[in-house]
């Protein structure tokens, strides 16, 4: 009888232990899915925090709508008026940064070319298929535009082309990933992760072990991979799978290539993992892009360019090619996908 | 001084040939499970969620039609014998319809212009979040 009531005991015991303090909220904002886990805290505490950062996710937003009035779409009238402004300094800290990527992408990340993401009709919260005549593309790729026509002094604002039409689609949610760990720091969170339409940072551990993100398959619905996401670490996908739409069995993704004016093809999916540091959240947004648009024997070129050392890239034929850094963090799900990894350099 | 635990287990009768059998069968058919199972985990349970609010948990083993509000209208949520999908949708590229059936333990299909997410609930995840 006294071993029952020890069992009983300890069986009432352990149904008391929370059994994981994990804090969990999902919201929709940049147009995508915010996801924010806090380990640890108190629920009250997470809730607030996450309150606070969501509510800075949405003020980001606000600020940097490509299609809707906000400050980069005042910039961007200013530039077609010709006209100079005076805008905000964290505006310019993220200009300088955006032209500093674009030029050291050669110009393959290139958010200036809003014009012809819009011909393309993915300036819209629910676009349309839209193919642009050759002329319309010819017009608009003639006028050239480019990150390094904007010239900035001290607060003051103007380009030297009026057809830059800033879209920061490629850099806005990379960019509040990092605000996001910054509040969470502020706030002394010890663990935590954000997932931002797909773009994921850590901040510590989920309980003993390191969180864990898995890797969406380009054309399947379940993961290909997961990583174990350390501190600090960030990771980024662009696909043609998210935002894109076909036409006479031709997939049109939302990723334009900034040198032909046509949606980038040949390539399903490039993943990124960037180590801890003040912008890894920017860069796990911004460093798959001209990898994802560059032809195949050239994204090893781009990847050492973008100075990442982490890629997954997938191409349209199945073909699966990864850096030996990024082999040895991934752990296969899809045993099918395994067959067909090459090296990728 | 109090006999010990393992005192009471001396009473239990000497397994036989047979009870090995059984044993032994119930191991290989345990291996056998995780082998076959563990990575293709069917899914008993699925949750709706509208924005961060979860609407509601229910059984994938009944054949059930839902009607979900969200900001652009009724998405509809059909569930049949052990699968779940998008079945319409107001959206306008319709990416959560073409998604197709669900049917193991986490995945999920998001309508993002609807604000809406069905998701298969399975023991412990593969992993925290996901990354696309």
């Amino acid at each position: 009888m006294r071993y029952f009531i020890l069992l009983f005991a300890f069986l009432t015991q352990t149904s008391c232990v929370p059994l994981d303090p994990l804090y969990h909220t999902q919201t929709y904002i940049f147009g995508t899915l915010v996801d924010i886990s806090i380990y640890g805290e108190d629920e009250t505490q997470a809730q607030f925090i996450t309150s606070q950062i969501t509510r800075e996710f949405q003020q980001i937003h606000n600020r940097l709508h490509a299609w809707k009035p906000s400050e980069l779409n005042g910039i961007n009238k200013t530039f077609a008026d010709e006209r100079p402004k005076i805008i905000e300094p964290d505006m310019v800290k993220i200009l300088e940064d955006v032209t500093q990527l674009s030029m050291q992408s050669e110009g393959m990340f290139d958010p200036a070319i809003g014009k012809l993401i819009q011909a393309w009709g993915f300036q819209r919260d629910e676009f349309t298929a839209t193919i642009p005549d050759q002329a319309t593309l010819k017009t608009l790729l003639g006028q050239q535009p480019n990150m390094q026509d904007i010239v900035i002094n001290g607060r003051q604002i103007t380009s030297k082309n009026p057809n830059v039409k800033l879209d920061l689609g490629g850099y806005a949610k990379g960019y509040a990933l990092d605000v996001g760990l910054k509040i969470l720091n502020e706030f002394h969170v010890k663990n935590a992760l954000i997932n931002i339409g797909g773009n994921v940072i850590a901040l510590g551990k989920h309980g003993d072990n390191p969180w864990v993100v898995g890797i969406q398959h380009p054309r399947k619905p379940d993961a290909i991979a997961t990583i174990a996401l350390e501190s600090g670490w960030a990771i980024g996908t662009s696909g043609d799978y998210q935002r894109y739409f076909m036409q006479d069995g031709q997939r049109y993704c939302h990723i334009i290539d900034p040198r032909t004016g046509h949606p980038a093809q040949g390539t399903q999916s490039v993943t990124v993992l960037i180590p801890p540091g003040l912008r890894a959240g920017v860069l796990s947004d911004v460093a798959s892009k001209p990898i994802f648009i560059s032809p195949l024997e050239q994204k090893a070129e781009f990847t050492k360019k973008m100075e990442v050392t982490h890629v997954l890239v997938i191409q349209e034929d199945g073909q699966i090619y990864v850096t030996p850094q990024m082999q040895q963090r991934l752990s296969w799900l899809d045993q099918d996908a395994k067959k067909r990894i090459r090296a990728l350099q | 001084m109090p006999k010990s635990v393992f005192a009471h287990f001396s009473n239990f009768p000497k397994p036989l040939l047979g009870d090995w059998c059984v044993i032994l069968l119930s191991l290989a058919l345990i291996l056998w499970s995780f082998s076959t199972l563990w990575s293709q985990q069917p899914a008993a349970t699925l949750r709706i969620r509208m924005g961060n609010v979860v609407l509601g948990e229910y059984s994938l083993m009944q054949t059930k039609t839902l009607s979900v509000n969200g900001p652009m209208g009724k998405s509809i949520i059909e569930i049949a014998q052990g699968k779940v999908r998008f079945k319409q949708s107001p959206c306008h590229n319709q990416y959560c319809v073409h998604q197709g059936w669900l049917a193991r333990a986490h995945q999920a299909a998001i309508c993002i212009p609807n604000q809406i997410s069905i998701e298969l609930m399975g023991a412990s995840p593969a992993f925290d979040t996901l990354n696309y």
